[in-house]
């Protein structure tokens, strides 16, 4: 590499820079202002960091290969960095208030957030397999931590240290798939990958590897089977936490695996699409069953979130530039009903109870509260995907790429389990109009109630302005054909 | 702009104002408001004269031009004919409702959801594009659900609304997977563009799919017997509502799309079987069902389940004359039940109670609601000269012949008309009628508003029939042939001609008249069959949903039961599975290697391996188990050495060292209970699993060392390995020139491992720090997390 191209690369990847080095200075920060308004301090110091980088890679960051081919940002990494900062960035606000209330006073917390961050942002770029592993490690030690944060609190402890066994595993097996795929192509670069498997016999290591690699990558989506820890650490870490896992990691895994098969393996299509429709029906189905016995709304979402990503892999399942683009959009759309629903969840405070996470606490919030019952009524109606709103979109997207790609049975599945799924929306927006009120909720802190109406807005208004936003993945999704 | 996309909007912005208005004018309100469905109805009658000559209106506007999806919509006889009912029935119930709830609080809140839903149940019929249809269809669910769930604080109603939007709702979803099906198998998502390419869908192989899925939508709307549960149970509704959505407008909605679909889907066996089939059973179910009720809505509501499966019948033969029949018949259903719904509103209001047997000789107090009921009564007994007798006449024409399946239809439908000729006169004679009873109101007659309506559809029920020419040429024919597909003309009229129609109408006329005087005891005797039976959908329903969370229950509890171990187990297992299988499907095992030679020194290494593996996992307690694993791991060196890669085998001793190091230090650390407390059961399945796992991997290496070896490095380094670093002993050069950089990196990698020992080193156990020693406690079982 000459220092032309490194210099050229310096500049591709700056907001990862930013973020890499503020992070480093805020922990210095961390340590040496007061301890008791350490957190908050750190914490706007890196939400503005994470806007500053947003706001380099939007207006700035030219797109392009960078470090030999280790990195790329094109159309469709912008999309999803865009997707992971701004759940990144939603979260990290969103925790302001629980952190006052609960004295949650860790300023590590912002700062492994945005370390987690840098990771999404390099696994969604990372364009050889070894790139992506480091990325995918930096993001997942941070997230360890950030699992267990609370470390007085046995619930928590546990919920990370399951996740941190759990994911070591799969990381483990990623490797090894990794190593398999480098042994028999002989190369770790995507695009030398897909070359490599072009036409010809693909050897049985390579399918091994392949198989080895989505293990791992489909624990990383939380998709069935690998979905086990997904549940406990939802329930088990602290709200805030369980807000930022829902939605920024998510995207970025979600980044990785379409990159990973459509660009090293799209030759090898079919060896790959058996796995996801296998991976994308049993998460649907899982998700939509599961769900409905749940009281816990975290555990709850931590079901949804299960279903939620074997519809957008039902996109993904058709390999065609429709299915591609209906997985940026569902992820998208995704991200803002989950960062809403989740506003909603850390508003579930009483006065004497502090916050509470049973459905059934949000009988009669209608009564006591409607309009922000009419959003999060929307919010349901929404990720149940019923028409018009944002979700039924999402679903749109995917289940027709995959019905053009014949995919039919998944299809029906699909929707068949979305039917189920519906019930238990519905019944959340049953227990909030039509059941009697047990107590009242505290007003919701200002940043709150702009994410709920953000959200809101989002899914209702959709419609009208989902237009070009679908045009610009639909561009982004042909960088991979 | 266009009138008719203004029509669409009119409802929802009349809907938006409701409630202000009512705050403003009280109960007088609704002539306002009712002003927008009389002037949508003015509207579309202007189209009247267009479509009775066959022509065919199409506009719409472009809605989401990305998406390639158009704000379109069709008017033609069907559409047309549902869209005056909707709006003129429309007319009529919003200003029912301004006198039937005059004072109650929330006035304002139900006119607005009885507008919206009007605004949907029209944006249905009128659509022209399979997404608006399913998104109005999706949206008369929903505001059906806030109507039915309106008197929100009984459980009775919570429980209708919710059953009757899971019902419908999720019927919605099939359907739309239907319409998808459809939309592929021709490429057009456009009604209009539809109805021509009957053939092209017929020979599809996927044409039974769709059949199933459309029919699934249109069944569970149209209250089909065996999801006709939630109809009655919508009762709970505030009866302007029952009026309107569950008897004249969206229940005929799956009507409508089976008559809309019919030149597309019809004319197929499966067509003519299964849609007769649930007809005719629905039918006699309703009918049946309906001699059991006292309860005057309830009555009616089980008669509006009959009379659906008679339409869906009639559009399932698919013949000339009963597509006719279903047509008259759907429009005088429309009618006479709309006008009985409101009848037994009034009878309620004034009176009371709705208990048929505590009502009677209300004549005297409420003549003109008396008036109303009567005739409506004619018209749905199907006596002259009512619209209703054209219908049954042109019924009995369409199902009548001599073969075996045509007679049995033909007795279905005698019973069936037979039943509700008795119903119409039990809910219209048996409250005005004989001795008067003391009711819990004193009667009086209703007022206008109230009134207005049923005497206005009596009326109409009346009109139609007499001056039929211009019924069927303006509204009969032109929807017949929409829903044929092709030019029908429909001539009958009241003056009864001779025939098999007219014997068979005596023929129902005099069973009904027989089984009306003999009400109490068929009431009594049905009453007592079904409590023999003690079962039916509704319950079937709350079992269904039960089972539903049963079920997600049980799957929790196994599957996500909050153990570690567990969720360890199933990864393995299903990695082993997974492994296997790709194998499997690839037909790739690896051959059987030859028996290998070994020196000495490698037989005493590979022993050492294999006794160390014994030792691990015979261990009784876990030091001794990490130290195992460690000789097996060292043993493994010594073979790298004696294979001749010294840097590996240097390596492999370093990573095993600290391994052994670290994991000793953390296991002794975690104060865990020293010995397995696995049972002998556990162990041996996970062993199994353990060793399936092992022999997948071991397939994988044998299979990857039969690959032919790539021998470019190995020359390469051979090469030039003097020639570029200057040295003879190839392994160092590697190590220390072409690879210099990671031998580095390995060494940093090691030092920092060996940092982190440190670390691990000078953690004291807090607890130690007291005089006593920390007490070994047992593993702890898992905390509540994952657990319901």
């Amino acid at each position: 590499m000459t220092a032309q191209e490194l210099a050229q690369s310096l500049v591709i990847a700056a907001p990862e820079l930013l973020i890499a080095i503020g992070a480093m200075a805020l922990l210095m920060v961390g340590v040496f202002v007061r301890k008791e308004s350490a957190n908050a301090i750190v914490t706007s110091l890196t939400v503005a960091l994470l806007v500053a980088a947003l706001g380099w890679m939007v207006f700035f960051a030219p797109m392009g290969p960078a470090f030999g081919g280790a990195y790329v940002h094109d159309a469709f990494t912008f999309f999803m960095k865009m997707l992971v900062l701004i759940g990144s960035i939603v979260a990290l606000v969103m925790s302001v208030g629980f952190a006052r209330e609960e004295k949650f006073d860790r300023f590590e917390f912002p700062i492994l957030i945005a370390l987690s961050t840098l990771g999404m942002m390099l696994m969604v770029s990372a364009d050889n397999l070894l790139s992506l592993y480091m990325a995918l490690e930096l993001q997942s030690l941070a997230l360890y931590v950030i699992a267990a944060i609370n470390r007085d609190s046995a619930r928590s402890t546990e919920a990370g240290l399951k996740y941190f066994v759990l994911g070591a595993l799969s990381s483990g097996m990623m490797l090894y798939g990794i190593s398999l795929i480098y042994g028999f192509t002989g190369h770790i670069g995507f695009d030398e990958i897909a070359a490599a498997v072009t036409g010809g016999e693909r050897s049985i290591g390579v399918l091994f590897g392949l198989v080895f690699l989505l293990t791992g990558l489909a624990f990383k989506i939380s998709a069935v089977p690998f979905h086990m820890w997904t549940p406990d650490v939802y329930e088990g870490a602290p709200t805030p936490v369980t807000a930022f896992f829902a939605a920024a990691p998510k995207m970025a895994a979600m980044a990785m695996l379409v990159r990973v098969v459509m660009d090293a393996f799209q030759p090898v299509t079919a060896d790959w699409q058996q796995i996801i429709v296998f991976i994308s029906i049993a998460s649907m189905v899982l998700g939509a069953f599961a769900a409905i016995g749940q009281r816990n709304i975290k555990r709850l979402m931590a079901y949804s979130s299960i279903g939620h990503m074997g519809y957008a892999l039902v996109g993904l399942a058709a390999g065609t530039v429709a299915g591609v683009q209906g997985v940026m959009l569902y992820m998208a759309i995704y991200l803002a009903m989950t960062l809403g629903t989740f506003a909603f969840i850390l508003a579930m405070r009483r006065k004497d109870e502090g916050n509470v996470e049973q459905i059934s606490d949000l009988a009669g919030y209608a009564s006591n509260n409607p309009l922000m019952a009419a959003i999060l009524t929307a919010l349901m109606f929404s990720l149940a995907g019923i028409p018009p709103l944002a979700g039924f979109w999402g679903k749109w997207y995917v289940f027709l790429a995959a019905v053009e790609a014949g995919l039919w049975p998944l299809a029906i599945i699909g929707v068949l389990s979305s039917v189920v799924g519906a019930y238990y929306y519905l019944r959340i927006v049953k227990i909030m109009w039509f059941d009697d009120a047990e107590g009242r909720f505290v007003a919701p802190a200002g940043e709150l109630r702009l994410v709920m109406g953000a959200s809101g807005v989002f899914v209702l208004a959709y419609i009208v302005f989902g237009g070009p936003i679908a045009a610009y993945a639909e561009a982004a999704a042909r960088t991979f054909f | 702009m266009d009138l008719t996309f203004l029509a669409f909007f009119a409802p929802f912005i009349a809907a938006a104002f409701a409630p202000v208005l009512v705050r403003l004018l009280g109960h007088n309100a609704a002539w306002v408001l009712a002003l927008v469905p009389a002037l949508i109805f003015v509207h579309f009658a202007g189209f009247l004269p267009q479509v009775a000559e066959g022509g065919r209106v199409t506009g719409g506007v472009q809605w989401i031009p990305s998406f390639n999806v158009n704000f379109s919509w069709l008017i033609d006889g069907l559409s047309l004919t549902f869209a005056l009912l909707i709006s003129g029935i429309g007319t009529l119930i919003v200003l029912y409702a301004g006198g039937y709830m005059k004072g109650h609080p929330q006035q304002g809140r139900f006119l607005c959801f009885i507008l919206m839903f009007m605004a949907a149940m029209q944006g249905l019929v009128l659509s022209d594009s399979f997404f608006m249809f399913f998104v109005f269809w999706e949206l008369t669910s929903i505001t059906s659900f806030l109507l039915i769930g309106f008197n929100h604080n009984a459980e009775r109603s919570r429980r209708a609304a919710m059953q009757a939007l899971v019902v419908t709702g999720g019927g919605g979803l099939i359907l739309l997977a239907g319409l998808i099906f459809l939309w592929n198998m021709t490429g057009v998502s456009e009604f209009s563009l539809l109805l021509g390419t009957g053939d092209l869908v017929r020979e599809s192989p996927f044409y039974l799919a769709a059949l199933i899925l459309v029919l699934g939508g249109a069944f569970t709307k149209s209250a089909q017997f065996p999801l006709h549960f939630w109809l009655p149970n919508a009762m709970e509704a505030p009866t302007p509502v029952s009026a309107y959505l569950h008897s004249a407008t969206m229940v005929k909605a799956g009507v409508y799309l089976l008559m809309r679909l019919n030149p597309v889907l019809g004319d197929t066996i499966a067509w003519e079987t299964i849609l007769p089939l649930f007809g005719g059973a629905t039918l006699l179910v309703g009918t049946f069902l309906a001699v059991r009720q006292t309860d005057l809505k309830l009555m009616l509501a089980y008669t509006t389940v009959a009379s659906l499966g008679l339409l869906v019948m009639l559009t399932g033969f698919g013949t000339e004359k009963a597509i006719e029949g279903a047509v008259l018949y759907l429009v005088a259903h429309s009618l006479f039940k709309g006008a009985l719904f409101m009848v037994a509103g009034n009878v309620d209001h004034e009176a009371g109670t709705r208990d048929v047997t505590k009502l009677g000789g209300l004549l005297a107090a409420m003549p003109i609601t008396f008036g109303a009921a009567i005739l409506s009564a004619f018209s749905m007994a199907g006596l002259p000269p009512f619209v209703g007798f054209l219908a049954k006449e042109e019924i009995y024409y369409g199902i009548a012949a001599s073969d075996p399946w045509s007679v049995f239809i033909t007795t279905v439908a005698i019973v069936g008309n037979a039943l509700m000729l008795v119903i119409g006169f039990a809910v219209a004679v048996k409250p005005f009628l004989g001795p008067k009873v003391e009711t819990p109101k004193s009667a009086h007659e209703a007022p206008l508003l109230m009134y207005a309506g049923p005497v206005l559809l009596a009326a109409l029920s009346l009109a139609a029939a007499l001056w039929s020419g211009l019924f069927h040429q303006f509204i009969s024919s032109p929807m017949a042939s929409a829903v044929a597909g092709a030019p029908l003309e429909i001539t009958i009229s009241i003056i009864p001609k001779p025939g098999i129609a007219l014997t068979l109408s005596i023929v129902t006329i005099a069973i009904g008249a027989i089984l009306y005087f003999g009400l109490a005891r068929l009431r009594a005797a049905m009453a007592a069959s079904l409590e023999a039976i003690g079962w039916g959908p509704d319950q079937g329903f709350d079992q269904f949903m039960r089972g539903l969370v049963r079920l997600s229950v049980v799957l929790t509890r196994t599957l996500q039961n909050g153990r570690m171990e567990f969720y360890m187990t199933a990864t393995f297992v299903l990695l082993a599975l997974w492994l296997f299988r790709t194998m499997f499907v690839a037909g790739e095992w690896p051959a059987v290697p030859a028996f290998p030679v070994l020196s000495i020194y490698e037989w005493v290494t590979v022993s050492i391996i294999a006794i160390g593996l014994i030792a691990v996992v015979r261990a009784k307690n876990r030091l001794t188990a990490i130290v195992s694993l460690g000789i097996q791991g060292f043993a493994v060196a010594i073979l790298f050495m004696l294979m001749g890669a010294p840097d590996l085998s240097f390596t492999q001793f370093m990573v095993e060292t600290l391994t052994v190091v670290i994991l000793a230090l953390a296991m002794t650390r975690l104060r865990l209970s020293p010995q397995d407390h696995r049972s002998a059961g556990q162990t041996v399945l996970d062993g199994t699993i353990a060793i399936a796992c092992g022999v997948a991997l071991t397939f994988i290496l044998l299979q990857i060392l039969q690959t032919p070896f790539d021998r470019t490095l190995t020359e390469f380094f051979n090469l030039y390995s003097y020639s570029l670093a200057q040295g003879r002993n190839i392994v160092n050069v590697i190590l220390v020139d072409f690879r210099g950089v990671d031998t580095f990196g390995e060494i940093g990698v090691v030092m920092v491992a060996g940092l982190a020992i440190l670390a691990l080193l000078r953690i004291v156990p807090k607890r130690s720090l007291g005089s006593a020693p920390a007490p070994r406690v047992p593993a702890p079982e898992p905390v509540a997390v994952g657990k319901e």
